[in-house]
């Protein structure tokens, strides 16, 4: 019999759902079922990155572990959520309403570890920078699929450097047409188009925040 | 200036063929959004002004001294005159959200797609029992509540411009090289259901995401060679970005994705009809099954992501590439950074023969017009080593 995090990462829908049910039942810590989930979602990354699995298999792992976070969340104790390993902001930026890839990566960050303020599709520097503002946060991506999102990056740096954030906050952009270029242009710290890469960089960050 | 020995039309005819061309044509993927925004309209505008928003990409192009052909003649549809193929028109233009037409998207946006799950998990069993056509006419009022003659008409009138559009070139000698536009029904379904929910059925249900996709393609086909021979331009761009290697392996490609671009391509050669693979996103992992589909009679169309360089190398005796000057490039790079980009194309995709210089995707909206005149120059005067 798999364990939890091995059926996570062999993508076994049912047998996850049977392992959760059992663990809850058997009276498990909740917390330690999210970190077994977790090691799962690690491996589905380890593949991803061996190109074992592709975008398709971080798609269903991460739909199968929030099946599973809807079904643990309600059991944890207060606080236990509030233990991430970083706070970050997300938004897909103002002119673009492109959801699809941020949502994935909003996803595959949560499942990593990171609380994520994720504030949407067409976003305004002024709501993204507030937003970092009230919570901290020491990361932000943002997204976009259209070239106009290039500008709109851009105007999001300038208001993070103007409220007198930008030594404080590690700025990375994706999207399908990200490009070395684009993220010089924007001002960005970081840029991909691979959302699991996303992530990496995001647990780098972290790490050198810490 | 490269002393230039055969008209647009030959030189296009030559790198669809492989046969040796005096120079590389040029030929972006053109439609309203840069052309109206350069005029002085708003995209919105443009889109809502077929006349006006035509005559501003004619006018781009005499702007620049002409380019060699148009991939699609503009930006209107080119539909059978029935309510199965207005239906599925709607169904995907409506998960495009237009400027003008939606508060989310501003006046002078470029069109942005607004992926919802317009098809549900269970429209699989009806489309498998009644196939699309009966599908999409059951539920015409669910995707398209307008009068079945409404309708017609609406399709009768896209098709009547595009063939307009298709004339207007072809009497100033510019071919156009596609009659009529389809997508493969796992680009269509994945765009419909949406790409999450599309992959969970794929993963839980694919016995019977194959069988729709079985009881589509049929009528895909039809749909397309009809549309090409009522606007008789003898292409069809077959819209491909979900089944490649950026998004799934392919164990998933091999079973649904290739088998109908495959018979689609096929189908279509058989009429006479080349087809424009319209590649979004990176495919670089599925080209080497572009070998087994049918030579000469395809145009494999990438937009930067896929690499054009190993395309050239595994393509080059088989099928044209057109390609694929970035997005990115386009909008906020120098007209110095678009020759050179533009250079190393010609010199090594642009060898011999096979290769057509493109936009990746369509020109996009804010394009600088110096990056944009920068590639049709290049292709005009640069002399590659060669």
């Amino acid at each position: 019999m798999a364990d939890l995090a091995d059926a996570l990462a062999n993508l076994d829908e049912d047998e996850v759902r049977r392992l959760v049910r059992e663990k809850i039942d058997a009276g498990a810590e909740p917390m330690s079922i999210v970190h077994e989930c977790r090691k799962g979602m690690d491996i589905v990354g380890e593949r991803y990155k061996n190109k074992d699995y592709f975008l398709s298999e971080l798609i269903i792992s991460g739909e199968m572990f929030k099946e599973a976070m809807a079904v643990i969340e309600p059991m944890l104790k207060a606080g236990q959520q509030s233990d991430p390993i970083s706070k970050m902001v997300l938004a897909t930026v103002k002119g673009d309403i492109h959801n699809i890839g941020k949502d994935i990566v909003a996803t595959l960050l949560t499942a990593a570890g990171f609380e994520v303020y994720d504030l949407g599709i067409d976003v305004a520097p002024g709501v993204i920078v507030e937003k970092l503002s009230e919570t901290g946060a020491p990361i932000l991506g943002m997204s976009g699929l259209l070239t106009p999102s290039f500008e709109s990056m851009k105007e999001t740096v300038k208001a993070v450097e103007a409220a007198g954030l930008r030594d404080k906050v590690k700025v990375i952009v994706g999207g399908g047409i990200m490009t070395e270029m684009v993220g010089k242009y924007v001002g960005a710290d970081a840029f991909t188009n691979d959302a699991s890469e996303g992530v990496d960089m995001c647990r780098r960050f972290a790490r050198e925040g810490k | 200036m490269i002393k230039e020995t055969m008209t647009s039309r030959e030189r296009v005819e030559a790198a669809i063929e492989l046969e040796p061309y005096d120079r590389v044509p040029v030929a972006p993927l053109m439609d309203v959004m840069f052309a109206s925004r350069h005029k002085g309209m708003t995209v919105a505008y443009g889109i809502a002004h077929w006349k006006e928003g035509f005559r501003a990409i004619v006018d781009v192009f005499d702007e620049v001294g002409g380019w060699d052909a148009m991939i699609l003649p503009g930006y209107s549809l080119s539909l059978p005159p029935s309510v199965a193929s207005g239906v599925t028109a709607v169904l995907t233009q409506g998960a495009m959200i237009f400027p003008g037409q939606d508060t989310a998207v501003s006046e002078d946006s470029q069109p942005q797609y607004g992926e919802t799950e317009r098809l549900t998990v269970e429209d699989y069993d009806e489309i498998i029992e009644l196939g699309w056509r009966g599908f999409v006419e059951k539920n015409r009022e669910r995707f398209a509540p307008f009068a079945p003659e409404k309708m017609i008409a609406w399709t009768k009138r896209q098709t009547e411009q595009y063939t307009k559009e298709g004339e207007t070139w072809a009497e100033r000698g510019i071919p156009s090289l596609c009659g009529s536009i389809v997508e493969s029904p796992l680009m269509f379904l994945s765009t419909k259901r949406s790409l999450t929910a599309f992959t969970m059925d794929l993963h839980r249900i694919p016995d019977k995401v194959e069988a729709a996709m079985d009881a589509m393609v049929d009528e895909f086909i039809e749909h397309a060679v009809e549309g090409a021979r009522l606007t008789r331009i003898p292409g069809v761009m077959l819209i491909l970005e979900r089944g490649g290697g950026f998004y799934y392996p392919l164990k998933i490609f091999e079973r649904f994705e290739f088998p109908y671009m495959k018979k689609m391509t096929e189908a279509f050669a058989a009429e006479g009809l080349l087809t424009v693979m319209h590649f979004d996103q990176d495919w670089t992992l599925n080209l080497p099954y572009l070998l087994d589909l049918p030579k000469k009679m395809c145009v494999v169309e990438l937009d930067s992501t896929t690499d054009i360089f190993k395309a050239k190398e595994i393509l080059k005796n088989h099928m044209c590439i057109a390609g694929d000057v970035p997005a990115s490039l386009s909008s906020i790079g120098t007209p110095e950074d678009m020759e050179a980009y533009c250079r190393k194309l010609i010199d090594i995709v642009g060898k011999d023969t096979g290769f057509i210089l493109s936009s990746g995707c369509t020109v996009p909206a804010d394009a600088k017009f110096e990056n944009f005149k920068m590639m049709i120059d290049t292709a005009k005067n640069y002399v590659p080593a060669h």
